[in-house]
């Protein structure tokens, strides 16, 4: 094969960036559904179990 | 790349049973609530009633029925949530025990689920239950832990987040913890024609080839949900400022943001590995931002006026 002279331009490399660390807040005890958020106490035994204790439970956070 | 999984209704297995007392749709998924016992009066809580639906093919079903709990769960721990529930794995089964001082030392509902979460049987303990009142099996926490489950295991995932479709059909997701400024944004939304999904949970998934967000039962102080899907037009992770500015994410920093804010079975690898790869999803469908706002209605007019 003739070599034509020609030749790939070498691939430019990226600037190296330093790795950065993101800290990123957990909320554990949102994240696992473990309680609700009103005072209100999930389970059997109230108005229709739909709102247990007269306090309705609904998801934690808002 | 996700996995597409085939979501086929286990009809006949073990723990399958009674008749269809009702059928919810949440996230387009259907669960059917099934009991064999007459005395029980399956119900569902005021804000699930819009989700019930008839048609279609079950996705998951639980039966429900009264029982003795006072023996401790057969299985080993596998998690302690640090209040209402502990999950038990008994040979494949997931099994849920809630507990709460309220009603007594002994558990006061048991959840058994196969592993793929498709069936499952609820215990209610009888010590505890009052005759004569209608029962939501699904009742907090149980209604999430079982959904968030299913989805994922190949289906999406629930993330803390208020949705709204504005009034010219474009689709918001509004990330935050509690304290965040969901509910207060659902609030300024709704009094300018806009649409909400829920001021506390909705749930995320692809299909068609894009990124759907849902409406939830799973509402916030404001109350406010809907049955309904729309697409995602911005992404904003909330935080309050002393005014309404929009700060750059990166790729990276955006799916660690949803994955902060998202609820996902912690006790399963695989769960986890496949959260990662919706979130993923998610993050490269739709542009995003940190939205530092004024709690007032200029921050309804400032994102209509900065589309990302």
């Amino acid at each position: 094969m003739m070599d034509d002279g020609k030749r790939d331009a070498p691939p430019k490399k990226k600037p190296y960036q330093k790795p950065t660390l993101i800290e990123v807040a957990l909320r554990p005890d949102e994240a696992v559904l473990g309680a609700c958020k009103s005072s209100g106490v999930s389970g059997p035994g109230g108005s229709g179990n739909c709102h247990p204790a007269g306090a309705s439970c609904f998801s934690q956070g808002s | 790349m996700l996995q597409t999984v085939a979501l086929e209704t286990r009809r006949g297995n073990a723990h399958e049973c009674g008749a269809l007392r009702q059928r919810v749709c949440i996230g387009d998924i259907r669960v059917d609530l099934t009991c064999d016992d007459p005395s029980i009066d399956v119900a569902v809580c005021q804000t699930t009633r819009q989700f019930l639906v008839d048609g279609g093919r079950a996705d998951a079903t639980v039966c429900t029925s009264r029982g003795d709990l006072r023996q401790p769960v057969a299985g080993i721990e596998i998690f302690d949530s640090g209040g209402l529930w502990k999950l038990y794995r008994d040979a494949s089964d997931y099994v849920f025990r809630l507990k709460s001082p309220t009603f007594g030392e002994h558990a006061y509902k048991e959840a058994r689920f196969t592993s793929d979460f498709t069936s499952g049987t609820l215990t209610l303990h009888a010590d505890y239950c009052t005759p004569d009142e209608p029962v939501f099996p699904l009742e907090y926490p149980l209604d999430e832990l079982l959904l968030t489950n299913l989805l994922a295991r190949g289906r999406g995932v629930e993330v803390h987040a208020c949705g709204v479709r504005d009034h010219d059909g474009r689709g918001y997701l509004f990330l935050g913890h509690s304290g965040a400024g969901k509910t207060t944004v659902a609030k300024l939304w709704e009094q300018a024609d806009g649409l909400i999904l829920s001021d506390d949970r909705i749930i995320l998934r692809h299909l068609d080839g894009k990124i759907w967000m849902y409406g939830t039962p799973w509402h916030g102080e404001a109350r406010l949900a809907a049955a309904i899907r729309t697409d995602l037009a911005g992404i904003f992770m909330l935080g309050r400022g002393a005014s309404n500015d929009l700060l750059p994410m990166t790729q990276a920093e955006v799916v660690a943001g949803l994955f902060a804010r998202s609820f996902v079975p912690f006790y399963d690898p695989a769960a986890l590995a496949f959260t990662l790869q919706v979130l993923q999803r998610v993050a490269a469908s739709a542009p995003c931002a940190h939205l530092r706002f004024v709690p007032d209605s200029s921050v309804v007019e400032f994102v209509r006026q900065n589309p990302l």
